[in-house]
């Protein structure tokens, strides 16, 4: 999950959080954003540069070129020289001249070729999906049909009839035959994009297809239309000088592939009219490359998980906290984290996404880590686990992971990999995704299995079906593939696979999030059954509290990437100290509890790459007082309760406030 | 099943496709070029050979357009495909023959070598994502994979048979060894066959490895990946089942898909280097106005695209196992 994707609104509280949908941040101010996108990127620059270059040559040839292109009037095959740079041709004309009055064709032949293939494949994808049943069905066809025949050859057979094809033949060919890749591309962005809240939107509205289709689908796929626009020029310019070349083109024509053609029938390689042969076909790759390079680098552009980012921690690592570190409830800790601070790279520079965040953990404690989406918390599990780094642009950046003894931050992945698993196991929030979805369940078990023992295919069997048989699956689905199994059964999969070797902790990332509330709760109470029996430790991550409220001993609130309040779950339960739990509390229905009203957290989570002064809360909280913007509240200890707020300066709170919460919370009611 | 079902419907589609086109080209062209193209061989050519022709357009003048298109269907699904008229009396369907195994030994091998060195070393380059094959390879093969086929032919042919003189400058063997069987021979062959080769192969690799880096990148970032690096598996073992086991697979579907590009290449490759393939002979067709031979080796390349295509699936099928269970 990424800082980005931190949604503006307090019901989200209540969704699954996840990816923010790329699409719909690409609505907004596209176009600005290209550009600028563009001049930053190193291969989208050089292809602007020579596309210029060629298109300056391709209006101004006569301005330009030192000779007439077709005057015979040099002597033939000569050298290069400061005359002739590039030599001259067996009939005694100069090649640069050819070379710079044959440009034109081939950029007017990419630009054409590449406007009709576009506009084709635009009409053809964007209304086969959105039309969709029958039209859709014969459009892909026909889409398919085009895209597998070999249009080279097919469009050799047509100029075989049609001798000396004139430019117009050609574009209107290569243009007609070279559009299917990206109406292909076009129809499936649109089929994503159809069942979209602003086009639902727009469906409820009553606007017209066309207008749909013109006004809110079209400036979303802006990439995908230059994507389809590049790779057709790209094919055109490449296409069109080899027909040249093999004489099916106008042999009278000025262009790269004519003059390729000549020198060929003049074995001009052979008789030292080296240039001659060899200059046409560089200026087709250079054209061709610009188009590549704008293509590829276009690529990189409408997809940032291609770029490369690198996390500048200047500036980053966080000034020592001066609060005091809960004591965990029983004596024995497996795990203490002590200033642990994570960073993001982004485009605007590094976010820092858990910000010196402290606790302990005893053995077979559950723990408890709650908050709203973007707060960091998973960031903080994954933080623990040591699954950041490449390809993901979060870094521990500051503190010490110290479990059963030994600072993970300092340990290298070849350290790492024994205590993983073995030791530390991690389940994660959509098994969907996290489980390989072309291996066998046995397959991903027997994998985890040889990595940390040296246990036989029989034993590996037998302790796979033991503990398939923990979470109540039928060993029978050892040979099944994630697809084939429920929701459910993938999730309880996924808990087995983290038990294999009965490690001292388990990290889950929001487990039962993607199921339905039954489900979520038959699971909840297994995982509990589970972990009373076998004694490990677990640290649970949720956006819901009333989930974990009967099972976690302790429970951390997160906010804006710190720790907000940390207690007894009990404790935290019945006396909300932080006025953030408050409003999370009254955010959750509970299920035994009597019917209230639930309430929103006014406002939106801060930016956190522009975290607000003082305490970060104090923009949404009805209590703040502009005092609270000053300063940064350290946490204090309430009763053994941690609690980020100013309130609790005093140790404990002044009555009047507590009544002010209570009201505040009403009141929004 | 059902998906198998779908995938030989849409290959029959195809196929019906570009035999249609083969029919329909030459009587859509200005001035019917069938009609025009028969009246200019009466008299010049045998009566044998014009009826090849005749047979080739599906034209017989006492059949209605729709009559002469199921005789034409008839003829194709028989495997008619006329007399060639630059190997008269030869039938097309002998020829072509003749020239299938060059083609398939040099596109066929090269395409497939060049699609497996190309999927290992994008693998790699996303694996070691930052590093120097990471940060050299995508700009050079951005480059090399807008390069034109016959051009690199051309300068290769240029560089190593006439500068340097290391290796043959055109032609599929050396007509002055015995053509036989030999360790001769095939070494001659095989020597023939660098040069093409090598270019088939530097053009078509760039565009595997881009895009099987770029599949890697994304898979990378997949929670599968993460949970293997959590489950503390051996890199390349994440590397191979993990990553590379699911990247893969789109690539296979474009494989099926950049197919008909190489194939354009070959086509021109095997030009330049008067390579005795399909290509050569395709254009040599195209040149003596050798419309049968044309039109069949047209029809071969379809098939032959279209086998690769399926060939992609059966392949994504045995790596896919959800491919396998889609209804």
């Amino acid at each position: 999950m990424t800082i980005q994707s931190v949604t503006a609104t307090a019901d989200a509280a209540t969704t699954a959080p996840g990816p923010g949908p790329p699409i719909a941040e690409a609505r907004r101010g596209f176009g600005a954003d290209l550009w600028r996108a563009v001049a930053r990127n190193r291969k989208a620059m050089a292809g602007v540069v020579l596309l210029l270059f060629f298109l300056v040559l391709a209006v101004f040839p006569g301005q330009l070129a030192p000779d007439d292109p077709t005057a015979e009037i040099f002597l033939p095959g000569l050298g290069p020289s400061s005359q002739h740079w590039f030599g001259t041709t067996a009939y005694g004309q100069d090649v640069l001249s050819q070379l710079i009055w044959g440009t034109r064709q081939s950029v007017v032949i990419a630009l054409a070729v590449g406007g009709l293939a576009t506009a084709i494949a635009v009409l053809v994808g964007v209304s086969a999906a959105y039309l969709g049943g029958v039209a859709d069905g014969v459009l892909s066809l026909i889409t398919d049909v085009i895209l597998v025949i070999p249009i080279f050859p097919l469009i050799i057979v047509i100029a075989a009839y049609e001798k000396n094809a004139g430019l117009f033949t050609l574009v209107v060919v290569l243009g007609a035959l070279g559009w299917s890749y990206g109406a292909r591309q076009l129809r499936s962005q649109t089929l994503s994009l159809r069942t979209r809240d602003f086009l639902e939107a727009a469906r409820v509205r009553g606007e017209r297809k066309f207008y749909v289709i013109v006004f809110e689908i079209l400036p979303t796929m802006t990439s995908l239309i230059v994507a389809s626009f590049l790779g057709a020029a790209l094919y055109a310019v490449l296409f069109a000088a080899g027909l040249q070349f093999i004489g099916l083109g106008d042999p009278n024509s000025q262009s790269w592939g004519t003059m390729l053609y000549w020198a060929e029938n003049n074995e001009a390689l052979g008789a030292n009219m080296v240039l001659w042969a060899i200059m046409p076909g560089v200026c087709v790759a250079l054209l061709g490359a610009a188009f590549a390079l704008l293509n590829y680098a276009f690529d990189e552009i409408s997809n940032p998980a291609l770029r490369l980012r690198r996390l500048d921690i200047t500036g980053t690592r966080t000034r020592p906290d001066t609060g005091t570190v809960a004591a965990p409830v029983a004596s024995e800790r497996i795990l203490e984290v002590r200033g642990l601070s994570v960073a993001y790279a982004t485009d605007d520079g590094p976010v820092v996404a858990v910000d010196r965040v402290d606790f302990d953990l005893a053995r077979g404690e559950f723990l408890g880590i709650v908050g709203e989406s973007g707060c960091g918390k998973s960031t903080l599990m994954y933080a623990i686990a040591r699954l950041l780094g490449p390809p993901f642009s979060g870094e521990i950046t500051d503190g010490q992971i110290i479990f059963r003894g030994r600072d993970m931050v300092t340990l290298a992945e070849r350290q790492l990999r024994h205590i993983r698993w073995r030791e530390f196991s991690v389940v994660m929030q959509s098994a969907m995704n996290a489980l390989n979805p072309v291996l066998t369940i046995e397959a991903q078990m027997r994998d985890a299995c040889k990595a940390h023992s040296n246990m036989s295919s029989k034993e590996i069997l037998e302790r796979s079906t033991e503990v398939l048989r923990l979470v109540s699956i039928d060993p029978i689905h050892l040979h099944s593939y994630p697809h084939q199994l429920s929701g459910g059964m993938r999730q309880r999969a996924m808990i087995a696979m983290a038990l294999l070797f009965t490690p001292e902790l388990v990290i889950m990332d929001e487990p039962t999030s993607a199921l339905d509330v039954v489900a979520q709760r038959s699971l909840m109470v297994q995982i509990k059954e589970l972990q009373e029996r076998l004694g490990f430790a677990v640290i649970f991550v949720t956006h819901d509290m009333s989930l974990v409220s009967h099972f976690s001993d302790r429970l951390l609130v997160m906010y804006a990437a710190q720790v907000a309040e940390f207690g007894k779950t009990r404790q935290i339960f019945e006396t909300p100290r932080h006025p953030y739990t408050r409003a999370l509390l009254d955010a959750f229905p509970s299920i035994h509890g009597p019917k209230v009203h639930l309430t929103g957290i006014p406002g939106a989570p801060p930016d956190l790459a522009r975290p607000p002064e003082g305490c970060r809360f104090a923009p949404r909280c009805p209590h703040a007082t502009p005092r609270f913007c000053s300063a940064e509240p350290p946490l204090f200890d309430v009763e053994g309760d941690l609690v980020r707020c100013f309130l609790y300066e005093n140790g404990t709170v002044p009555e009047t406030a507590v009544d002010t919460v209570v009201t505040a919370s009403e009141g929004v009611a | 099943m059902r998906f198998v079902l779908r995938r030989f419907a849409f290959f029959f589609a195809t196929l019906w496709a570009a035999v249609t086109l083969n029919f329909l080209i030459p009587r859509l062209m200005p001035g019917n070029a069938a009609i025009a193209m028969m009246g200019r061989y009466r008299g010049r050519v045998n009566p044998n050979a014009l009826h090849a022709l005749e047979i080739a357009f599906g034209i017989n003048t006492h059949q209605s357009l729709i009559g002469a298109y199921f005789t034409y269907l008839g003829n194709i699904v028989r495997g008619h495909f006329g007399i060639s008229l630059t190997f008269f009396p030869d039938a097309v369907s002998h020829e072509v023959l003749q020239a299938l195994p060059w083609t398939l030994g040099l596109v066929g091998i090269t395409t497939i070598l060049a699609f497996i060195i190309g999927t290992l070393v994008g693998l790699l380059a996303a694996w070691r994502r930052g590093g120097v094959l990471d940060g050299l390879l995508p700009p050079i093969f951005v480059i090399t994979s807008a390069f034109p086929y016959f051009w690199l032919a051309l300068l290769s042919i240029w560089l190593f048979a006439i500068k340097l003189g290391w290796l043959p400058e055109s032609g599929g063997y050396d007509v002055t060894t015995n053509v036989a069987w030999s360790w001769a021979f095939v070494g001659d062959m095989l020597r023939h066959s660098i040069l093409p080769a090598a270019t088939i192969l530097v053009t078509s690799v760039g565009g595997w490895i881009l895009t099987m880096r770029n599949n890697t990148i994304s898979v990378l970032a997949e929670d599968y990946v993460r949970m293997a690096r959590a489950k503390g598996l051996a890199p390349w073992r994440i590397m191979w089942t993990y990553a590379g086991r699911n990247a893969i697979l789109p690539n296979l579907t474009g494989f099926a898909m950049s197919l008909g590009f190489v194939v354009s290449g070959a086509i021109l490759v095997e030009f330049v280097f008067n390579y005795p393939g399909v290509g050569w002979m395709f254009l040599q067709s195209v040149e003596n106005q050798d419309y049968a031979l044309m039109q069949a080796l047209f029809l071969l390349i379809t098939v032959a695209v279209l086998i690769a295509i399926l060939a992609a699936d059966g392949a994504t099928a045995i790596l896919d196992p959800r491919t396998r269970d889609r209804t």
